[in-house]
């Protein structure tokens, strides 16, 4: 077990099996919002279903518009319970702060310090988060 | 980050669900800057227009912000293209049950109160306010362009933080709005030895580089290595281009700060364009990614003289910029060579390419290019401006 301090940009608590992708994500035409996968082939995590899962990704590129497709994929009920990034951006922010996901990054560690975690939790009160397996 | 006793109050939703919305945007955003308050803003620029793009659930979000009661944009707002045009829809194939949507959107902005606008070249059709002032712009090739032509302080805002921006007439103050982030964080060297005279020119060329340079550099891009002849076409394309690959805000031409440099030459040049250009010749031809201007209508209009087009073309640009079009004589010369106007929409987040049937496509819009393809699986011709007017009319 290994503990990691986190920044908390959408508060909120969450545990889980991880999704990890050491590649950015483009939410508007690099997610399809209908599956809940990364639709870019070139992706480490195409294809796979992140739906109810903790997503790591760097940070967002691409299209502002991006920000709706996470909005989109929390009504879809397709949305990951919550996402970590290494710094987050301004279209993941928005739109998990209007989709109510939990968002942390990572200020002080390198997000590939999570590449081989199977399960995480994360808590915003205490800024933590713990490499549960 | 601090917040006035009103802002505390909005954020805990005294001032109604919309406005605790949009602080709880602003908030994250905030943190995710390391901004220590928030400070007013002159203009918001809001994306997420087309259906196209916000879908379903976007106009569900809109249509609830808009419905909260005595919910109103606090401060001038225009938004970005939506899907199709407005007036004419019908007649160039778009599906009755997307306009349906689309107007629906459109209603919903009109609700909160816009300027008449549905451009991405915003820019062009309000008076621009002195450098230096803040701004929210959301579409990124806008929110580049305003940093770093016009002299105005914007992030790239997002769909959502515009809205957020619109909706409390204030976004937070960090990164571009401060003065000391505006200086390049590495350099991109130009050393092309090739075209036109061993220089960039021309919408295609800048294009380019633009789409390099914002895959290389995540922050302020500096340019170097060549004197830049940017019009304001130059300029846009650039400027799309930079927004398309990556999260640069903005660059500053002619850098001359001793920073790591990235060498941009015919290899990288050659590289991006067969990533862009798939194909030799298209079926249709595209003008207007970003829409046109009233300069680039006016050129546009000078090659069509006399000449018509063999294939079909459409031409992307603002009612307004259209009327004045119009008013000068442009717009009957472009519409005589038989292309098509569609008035505030957008080139690649319409049904339209889609409904037309092609495989292909030719553009001199490298971010047009990039759409266009991943959106409606068109293969893309990129050529310049020029090029496309002497092989497609005669």
């Amino acid at each position: 077990m290994k503990t990691l301090k986190i920044r908390a940009i959408v508060d909120g608590k969450s545990k889980g099996e991880i999704v990890y992708s050491n590649l950015p994500i483009a939410f508007l035409q690099g997610v399809d919002p209908e599956k809940g996968t990364v639709s870019d082939p070139k992706s480490p995590i195409y294809d796979q279903p992140f739906a109810g899962k903790i997503l790591i990704f760097p940070n967002a590129v691409g299209s502002s518009v991006g920000a709706y497709v996470i909005y989109r994929l929390s009504k879809n009920h397709k949305a990951p319970k919550a996402i970590v990034n290494q710094t987050t951006d301004i279209t993941t922010a928005s739109g998990c702060a209007i989709a109510g996901i939990p968002l942390f990054d990572l200020p002080e560690n390198d997000i590939s310090e999570l590449s081989q975690a199977k399960e995480i939790s994360l808590d915003a009160g205490k800024s933590e988060l713990i490499i549960e397996k | 980050m601090f917040l006035t006793k009103s802002e505390e109050k909005a954020l805990a939703g005294e001032s109604g669900e919309a406005l605790e919305i949009a602080y709880r945007v602003l908030v994250a955003i905030g943190k995710i800057s390391n901004a220590k308050r928030l400070i007013p803003i002159k203009w918001a620029h809001v994306s997420g227009v087309s259906y196209l793009t916000i879908g379903e659930y976007g106009l569900d979000f809109l249509k609830k912000i808009s419905s909260t009661r005595g919910t109103k944009f606090r401060v001038f707002t225009t938004v970005n293209p939506c899907g199709m045009d407005i007036e004419n829809w019908d007649s160039l194939d778009i599906p009755a049950d997307y306009a349906d949507k689309q107007l629906k959107i459109i209603s919903y902005y009109e609700k909160l109160g816009i300027a008449n606008s549905f451009t991405c070249v915003p820019f062009q059709s309000y008076k621009v306010p002195r450098r230096g002032t803040s701004v929210a712009w959301a579409e990124s090739s806008a929110a580049i362009y305003a940093n770093s032509i016009l002299g105005l302080r914007t992030n790239r805002e997002s769909a959502v933080s515009a809205l957020a921006s619109a909706l409390t007439g204030k976004t937070v103050y960090s990164d571009l709005h401060i003065p000391r982030n505006r200086s390049p964080t590495k350099n991109i060297r130009v050393d092309l030895k090739r075209r036109n005279g061993d220089r960039l020119a021309g919408s295609v060329d800048y294009g380019v580089l633009g789409y390099f340079a914002g895959k290389n550099v995540p922050g302020v891009i500096g340019f170097q290595g060549q004197k830049f002849d940017l019009g304001m076409a130059e300029a846009k394309a650039l400027c799309a281009a930079i927004g398309t690959t990556g999260s640069s805000g903005m660059f500053v031409l002619n850098s001359k700060e001793r920073l790591e440099t990235i060498d941009f030459t015919k290899k990288e040049y050659e590289e991006v364009f067969s990533e862009l250009s798939q194909s030799g010749e298209g079926e249709a031809v595209v003008f207007g990614c970003p829409q046109m201007t009233i300069e680039e209508l006016y050129e546009l209009s000078r090659m069509l003289a006399g000449k018509h087009f063999l294939k079909k073309c459409f031409v992307f640009c603002s009612s307004k910029m259209y009327e004045i079009s119009r008013t000068r004589g442009y717009a009957q010369v472009i519409e005589g060579a038989g292309a098509t106007f569609v008035r505030d929409a957008c080139a690649d987040f319409t049904p339209l390419i889609s409904a037309l049937n092609v495989d292909s496509v030719e553009t001199d819009s490298c971010k047009g290019a990039y759409y266009m393809h991943k959106v409606h699986g068109v293969n893309i011709s990129l050529k310049d401006t020029k090029t496309l007017i002497e092989e497609n009319a005669a």
